[in-house]
């Protein structure tokens, strides 16, 4: 996938160079371009000085940063402990079914990425399915198709 | 530099004030196991905590890593209570079922009394199976080569030190400190013919003129001309023909 070099430039010149920056930056990538383009990480290293090794490594630490593209909804299953035992591996085996994907992953229309938390805070609601940021609660393997359908 | 006196295992010692207390412990002849602390590091220790010994201070005792304790006029240092001798075998029984085939750990558990530990073992069969995660190769690689190649990456179980996106690194040198300084051995260099390899990446090594044994990767020669004005002649000859 072609990366827009001047979005990263222009990313990477809307922030102060300082090292403070960094993780900010890495957030814009993300919030911009669906993921921490490696691309992006080479010109935030050529730019202030940083050793690629520390933005890649902090590229990894964070669970809200990813290396690849992220699907347009991203899903979440919660696995915390109520949902656990309500079902939560179910309903988690059965969108990865309806959606020929699996954890971790996204499908290839980039429409979904698939992920599991655990505990949303919601265990009143368990097993509670999140995508992007609307609650889905007492989900059910056979309502996995409903909850889904509504995003494009 | 400020002299104080301090007490370990019952006998008074003098030390630097801020030297930390398995440095002590070493020049008086007391033995603290540890493995991820190395003298030449700054930035190294405190992540193993092998080392952990009992500090008694102002009334209070704590468990500290003897690594990166600073010494203190009044502190007493306590290395082989029943204490530290519990602790020290959980955290040795822990790593030993993360890292089976790490010989120093092995052997480290065995002297604490641990042939196999309850836990079940882990499996893996790269680097990673050695590692302890415990960080002293990308310390040296940033701190003492001064090229920070490598980073630690993830974080938690998956903690491995690696190169970006797990390719050749563009700035490692192929000089093999990240290797020697590890405590497990876990990271693979391997020499043959005049070629090394190490984190994915071939370097090309530089023979000597003398004895014909290819003793140091060229990417490394061009880096000490390149940050030290070092005459390049002066590779010529490996340092046993020197
Ligand atoms: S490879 Fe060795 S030095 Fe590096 S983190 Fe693992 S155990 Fe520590
Ligand atoms: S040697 Fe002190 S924590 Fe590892």
């Amino acid at each position: 996938m072609a990366v827009d070099i001047n979005k990263i430039d222009e990313i990477i010149s809307s922030h102060e160079r300082s090292e403070e920056s960094l993780l900010s930056i890495l957030q814009s990538f993300q919030r911009e371009l669906n993921y921490v383009p490696e691309e992006g990480i080479k010109r935030l290293s050529e730019s202030f000085g940083v050793p690629e090794s520390r933005i890649f490594a902090m590229a990894t630490f964070y669970k809200a940063l990813s290396l690849v593209p992220r699907g347009r909804h991203t899903i979440k299953v919660c696995m915390g402990t109520a949902c656990h035992l309500k079902g939560g591996g179910l309903i988690l085996e059965a969108i990865e079914r309806e959606l020929g994907v699996e954890r971790s992953g996204t499908t290839k229309d980039m429409r979904f990425s698939l992920e599991t938390v655990n505990c949303v805070g919601a265990c009143a609601m368990a097993p509670v399915v999140v995508v992007d940021n609307e609650y889905h609660g007492h989900a059910s393997p056979s309502n996995v198709h409903n909850i889904l359908k509504k995003y494009e | 530099m400020e002299k104080i006196k301090f007490i370990i295992d019952g006998k008074e010692v003098e030390a630097v004030k801020d030297q930390n207390v398995l440095e002590v412990a070493q020049e008086n002849g007391i033995y603290i196991p540890n493995l991820c602390s190395n003298p030449e590091v700054k930035s190294s220790g405190g992540s193993c905590r092998v080392c952990l010994v009992e500090a008694h201070q102002n009334g209070r005792m704590r468990l500290v890593t003897s690594c990166n304790y600073p010494v203190r006029e009044g502190l007493e240092v306590k290395t082989e209570t029943p204490l530290v001798k519990r602790i020290r075998k959980g955290i040795l029984e822990l790593m030993l079922a993360r890292v089976p085939d790490a010989e120093v750990v092995v052997e480290l558990a065995r002297e604490n009394g641990i042939e196999e530990p309850r836990f079940k073992k882990d499996e893996g069969d790269n680097y990673r199976y050695k590692c302890i995660a415990c960080g002293l190769c990308v310390q040296v690689c940033e701190e003492v080569v001064g090229v920070s190649a490598i980073a630690m990456l993830n974080r938690s179980y998956e903690k491995k030190p690696g190169t970006p996106y797990m390719k050749p690194s563009e700035v490692c040198i192929g000089c093999g400190a990240c290797a020697y300084a590890c405590p497990t051995g876990a990271i693979s260099i391997k020499d043959q013919g005049d070629t090394r390899k190490i984190w994915g990446k071939e370097f090309k090594m530089h023979t000597c003129s003398v004895c014909g044994k290819p003793y140091i990767p060229e990417a490394q020669i061009d880096w000490i001309v390149e940050t030290t004005g070092k005459d390049r002649s002066f590779f010529d000859k490996c340092p046993d023909c020197r």
